[in-house]
């Protein structure tokens, strides 16, 4: 067992956690949408190195070798998952601009109308 | 090969939705009055391919729908590698829960929304969230649960925020966003742990190759916690105030049925899927330990509120949790003489309490909305005296209240004995607290009552238009129709639905 | 607010935009072929904009064009999934593959990568294209017009 396989996961786990951290403590709301993005990167890393097979080529059949093929589910994952992360991204991104417009301010203390 | 068009239907269901979701806008283009009858026909035709589901599964039984296949009903060797849906009971119990709520929300905010300009991308963000939650229901596959399950997210925060005038909102959009977008990571987190496991993500697969390993409980853990936080029970539940306040009135009740439509994903993974790979007393404890912490925190939390709209979201949190409790109380005694005996009559509570909750919720919320409307206010302290002026919502919120108190005839009252009376099997102590919870519920009803519809005549010359009064009217005949059949819906509704999810006894 | 670059970078932005619109649209239409297709390309296209927006601080208001055209990709993209289902299959049934006509052609196993295959895949490619280009460009000057770093001209 090579640790050099484990790599990508550990790769990822330093991303969610580093992602997470930014989302737990930090009060710039910008901050907080990067330590999200920060995540969905670590969960596209996760998908994509599950795919990985030892020997395996990408499914792509333009003039391929003639091996085996992985199976690209993961691959479609992740693609989706990045689409949708920028979906979200934005979304957040307009909130947060205005919200400044609202409250003047982009820091999470400031945020809290809602709460009674 | 032609094939029939009612085995079609699950992805019309899905389709119409999104079809009529991207036509809104152009039809904005040209004029109001076609955009309205887009939407509406949109959303009628959604509602008549529910029956025709309906009807097709309670005459020749469930199918699974392949996408992208010659014969969508036939399954071949590939079919679990494509995109598949589930039509079966429990689908037709979900899209009926979520069309009927829809239909009445469509047409009332026709009054409720008529003064606001760019109604357009109001009813594009309308039928998205539809779709999302109709595909989040219908799908059998956990690739395609997520994109329904992000897509229900952005569609439903940009309804949330829809007045984006008002700071509140955008705040109250962009928390539900922050924790839906960290769900929805995690929800691929685990999507992940199963297919790193299996190398599939179709239920019938995973079901059929799960075998209880560390990483499963993981992922299961995983899928229950992002599901149980949709569908705001505690102590996830810290957006649902704040987002069923701050949306538009008429869009509240949608919210919520974003809510019941992830306890349903949440049910139908956990019967349907995982049921084989984990010890059921353990989930079913987790749901009764979740249930009895919303209905508590929910209605206690609900005491302090002077803001209607905040008062009836925590009311419907409490509410979510009567369906965590039965439900859980009936997987926990999976397996054994308990469930024959009691526990399936506590998994038949909590979904006929499910569809219950969909109409009456939505019916207290729309009446509120109108409360809302004439008076334009949502402090209780400056309400009062609307009954001498608005006749009908003040009938319309009396059986809503009465129906989310629990209270004889009305349908909530039947839904909740079969759950107090199962429940009471299991644990009187859990009976007991959903008694309690339900007394403090009323005693809540009467509050608003009080406040917003006695006292003197504060002469408000605010008509509400005709189409919110039919809406909320749609709903009440909906909420009759449950309270004189109840022994019919749980025959001909529930039971199936419980059937296709292979616990029937 | 002055927010235009200098002239080099304008001038740049300005000859840069014509090879990345059509790596974009060179990446769509192989989408069915190669790693690709309507998202990835449509994400270059709509890169242009930006640079555009970045270097000249100033776009003219076309927001209903783009709105139109994101509306159209998107119905015509279910439109195309709803000819299999229209034809008595399923729906996204490939019912164009190896019919013949344009995208038509039959292929099979390694390949040297014919582009005139696929079906209603690259049709798909397409009008997703249309739709991400204008989806990403509405975004970015919306985004970009809010912040108050952009200068609309009516």
């Amino acid at each position: 067992m090579n640790w050099f396989n484990f790599f990508p996961l550990i790769m990822v786990v330093t991303l969610v956690i580093m992602g997470l951290y930014v989302v737990l403590f930090k009060k710039n709301l910008i901050k907080m949408i990067m330590g999200i993005a920060i995540i969905q990167n670590g969960a596209n890393l996760f998908l994509v190195s599950l795919a990985y097979r030892e020997g395996y080529v990408a499914p792509i059949w333009t003039s391929a070798p003639a091996t085996d093929m992985v199976l690209p589910t993961p691959h479609a994952l992740t693609l989706t998952s990045i689409v949708i992360g920028v979906a979200t991204t934005a979304l957040m991104l307009s909130f947060v601009i205005m919200l400044k417009k609202h409250y003047g301010s982009i820091n999470s203390d400031d945020a809290r109308r809602c709460r009674e | 090969m032609n094939v029939d068009l009612l085995l079609q239907s699950p992805v019309f269901i899905l389709g119409i939705p999104l079809l009529f979701a991207f036509l809104t806008p152009l039809a904005d283009k040209v004029s109001k009055e076609l955009r309205n009858a887009v939407f509406i026909i949109g959303l009628l035709l959604t509602a008549l391919f529910v029956s025709l589901m309906a009807y097709e599964v309670y005459t020749i039984g469930s199918w699974t729908y392949v996408f992208g296949a010659e014969d969508p009903t036939a399954i071949t060797d590939v079919s679990f590698f494509r995109i598949t849906f589930l039509a079966d009971g429990f689908a037709v119990l979900a899209t009926l829960t979520i069309i009927i709520t829809a239909v009445g929300v469509g047409i009332y905010s026709f009054g409720n929304m008529k003064d606001f300009d760019d109604l357009g991308k109001f009813y594009t963000l309308f039928l998205l969230t539809l779709a999302g939650v109709m595909g989040m229901v219908l799908t059998s596959d956990l690739f395609n649960l997520f994109v329904w399950f992000e897509v229900t997210s952005i569609a439903s925060c940009g309804l949330i925020a829809y007045h984006n005038e008002r700071g509140e909102s955008v705040e109250a959009a962009l928390k539900y966003m922050i924790i839906s977008v960290i769900a929805g990571l995690l929800l691929l987190f685990s999507i992940g742990f199963f297919y790193g496991e299996y190398g599939v993500l179709n239920y019938f697969l995973i079901r059929d190759s799960m075998d209880g390993a560390f990483i499963d409980i993981l992922a299961i853990g995983l899928v229950m916690v992002i599901l149980s936080m949709k569908a705001s029970s505690v102590p996830m539940h810290m957006w649902a105030p704040d987002a069923y306040s701050e949306a538009p009135d008429s869009i509240t009740p949608f919210i919520a049925i974003t809510s019941l439509g992830s306890l349903f994903v949440l049910f139908r993974l956990i019967f349907f899927v995982f049921r084989g790979a984990v010890e059921p007393s353990s989930i079913g404890n987790l749901l009764i330990i979740l249930g009895v912490l919303s209905m508590f925190v929910g209605v206690s939390m609900a005491l302090k509120q002077s803001d209607v709209k905040r008062l009836i979201a925590y009311l419907s949190v409490s509410q979510i949790g009567y369906m965590m409790m039965a439900v859980g109380v009936g997987f926990a005694t999976l397996g054994t003489a308990d469930y024959g005996a009691f526990g399936v009559n506590a998994v038949e509570g909590g979904f006929f309490h499910m569809i219950n909750d969909g109409v009456y919720k939505a019916l207290l919320f729309l009446s509120v909305g109108g409360i809302i409307y004439a008076a334009d206010t949502r402090d209780l302290n400056r309400l009062g005296g609307l009954a001498h002026s608005m006749p009908f919502t003040t009938f319309f919120f009396i059986i809503g209240g009465l129906s989310i108190a629990g209270i004889p005839p009305l349908s909530g009252f039947s839904s909740k004995l079969l759950i107090y009376k199962s429940v009471y099997l299991y644990n009187p102590v859990l009976a007991i607290i959903a008694l309690v919870v339900s007394i403090v519920t009323l005693a809540l009803i009467g509050k608003i009552f009080f406040n917003a519809f006695l006292g003197p005549d504060q002469k408000i010359g605010m008509k509400i238009p005709r189409s919110m009064i039919l809406s909320m009217g749609v709903l009440t005949v909906i909420i009759v129709i449950f309270s004189l059949f109840p022994n019919y819906v749980v025959s001909e509704i529930i039971a199936p639905a419980i059937e296709a999810l292979g616990v029937a006894v | 607010m002055n927010v235009k670059m200098s002239v080099v970078v304008r001038t740049v932005a300005d000859i840069m935009v014509v090879p990345i619109v059509v790596f974009g649209i060179y990446l769509i239409l192989h989408g069915h072929l190669t790693p690709g297709g309507g998202f990835q390309g449509g994400a270059v296209v709509a890169s242009s904009t930006a640079l555009l927006i970045v270097a000249h601080g100033a776009m003219k208001d076309n927001k209903t064009d783009l709105s139109n055209m994101e509306s159209t990709g998107l119905t015509l993209f279910f439109l195309l999934a709803m000819v299999g289902l229209i034809m008595g299959f399923s729906l996204f049934y490939n019912s164009l593959a190896g019919t013949g006509g344009i995208f038509g052609g039959t292929v099979s196993g390694i390949n040297p990568g014919y582009i005139n295959t696929g079906g209603t895949i690259p049709l798909m490619n397409i009008v997703v294209g249309m739709e991400v280009i204008a989806a990403l460009s509405l975004i970015l000057w919306m985004m970009a017009k809010r912040s108050g770093s952009l200068e609309v001209e009516k």
